[in-house]
């Protein structure tokens, strides 16, 4: 089963698969680090079978390292479950934005389009047209399979690469090359605009806190921005 | 038992938050997927600007600063259109020689 439908006016759906893929091949190796951390933390858990599944299962590394953390803690999985799910609440988001692009095709693909996505493929894909699907096949896909093997070499060799001199950087760099391209458009550099602004007002809030925050002073913002016919519809 | 009943609670959680959505996909309006669609960008805003007012060096009080500096260097060149990994080289680039320039002795 694949993800792809064509229509007439699309490209080629392998060249897209394959550019989607080559697309993503540099953003995994600036994931390494945080691979390496979630591993790292998979190894010190009090159940690392357990723990390493959520490689697949959970597939976030920042709501994946929240639970164990939680957990390390001594907190119960009722709260590290509550706060690895507010931290990807961010995913309905992402699959909400998604929709329009993945309509026409069966609900066995756009189970699999979910189960794949996260970050990076998602925001890699926006804005493609009708290549957008196969994109998002091919970088998603490969990320999905790169992950798990990245996290089981951190769950060996630890996160000694974390002290490493801008290493906390490699991920926050890397969404925001990515991303970059989104604010040409008005609405999108407003939304991320307020949402900075959030950001900096909840720092020290708890992460998926911060990120419902952002999210909804992004869409007010991205909302307010348009035209008035655009705020009216 | 915890981790595992943890893990499979946030999993298939999270698998609904990312299936609802496209599994209803003909039923989601296209202004609430054009909203969901700043929301998302808006997070990943979000998450670097968090990850820069929380970058820490050792040795350098002014960490948050210069992870400013290097994160706006790494996105000037992508809004340029040069690749992630330039964009990455530079800002990792910009990060080492503030840092060296700052945490230097006398």
């Amino acid at each position: 089963m694949t993800l792809l439908a064509t229509t007439r006016s699309a490209p080629p759906v392998g060249t897209e698969v394959v550019a989607g893929a080559r697309a993503m091949a540099p953003v995994i190796v600036a994931f390494v680090p945080f691979a390496l951390v979630v591993g790292a933390g998979i190894a010190r858990s009090a159940e690392p079978w357990a723990a390493w599944s959520g490689t697949w299962a959970i597939y976030g590394g920042a709501a994946h390292v929240a639970v164990l953390d939680v957990l390390a803690a001594g907190g119960g999985w009722l709260t590290a479950a509550a706060v690895g799910l507010l931290v990807n609440v961010r995913l309905v988001a992402y699959a909400a934005a998604m929709a329009p692009a993945w309509r026409s095709v069966s609900p066995g693909r756009r189970l699999l389009a979910a189960v794949v996505l996260t970050d990076a493929p998602w925001a890699m894909a926006r804005g493609r047209g009708d290549a957008e699907r196969a994109f998002y096949a091919g970088a998603a896909g490969l990320l999905f399979l790169a992950w798990p093997v990245l996290v089981s070499v951190g769950v060996v060799v630890g996160d000694a690469w974390q002290s490493l001199p801008g290493a906390g950087l490699l991920v926050p760099l890397t969404l925001g090359a990515v991303v970059v391209p989104q604010l040409r458009h008005r609405q999108a550099a407003a939304a991320a605009s307020a949402a900075a602004v959030a950001a900096v007002v909840t720092s020290g809030a708890d992460l998926g806190l911060g990120m419902l925050v952002a999210a909804a002073a992004g869409v007010v913002a991205g909302t307010l921005s348009g035209a008035p016919t655009e705020r009216a519809a | 038992m915890s981790v595992l009943v943890a893990v499979l609670v946030v999993g298939l959680g999270s698998l609904a938050l990312r299936a609802a959505p496209l599994l209803v996909a003909a039923h989601v309006p296209d202004r609430v997927a054009r909203a969901a669609g700043w929301a998302g960008t808006s997070v990943i805003a979000a998450l670097v600007v968090r990850a820069v007012v929380h970058h820490e060096v050792e040795n350098l009080p002014a960490a948050p600063l210069v992870a400013a500096v290097a994160v706006a260097a790494g996105l000037v060149v992508a809004a340029r259109g040069r690749s992630v990994l330039t964009a990455l080289a530079v800002g990792l680039s910009v990060h080492l020689a503030l840092t060296l320039a700052l945490t230097a002795g006398p």
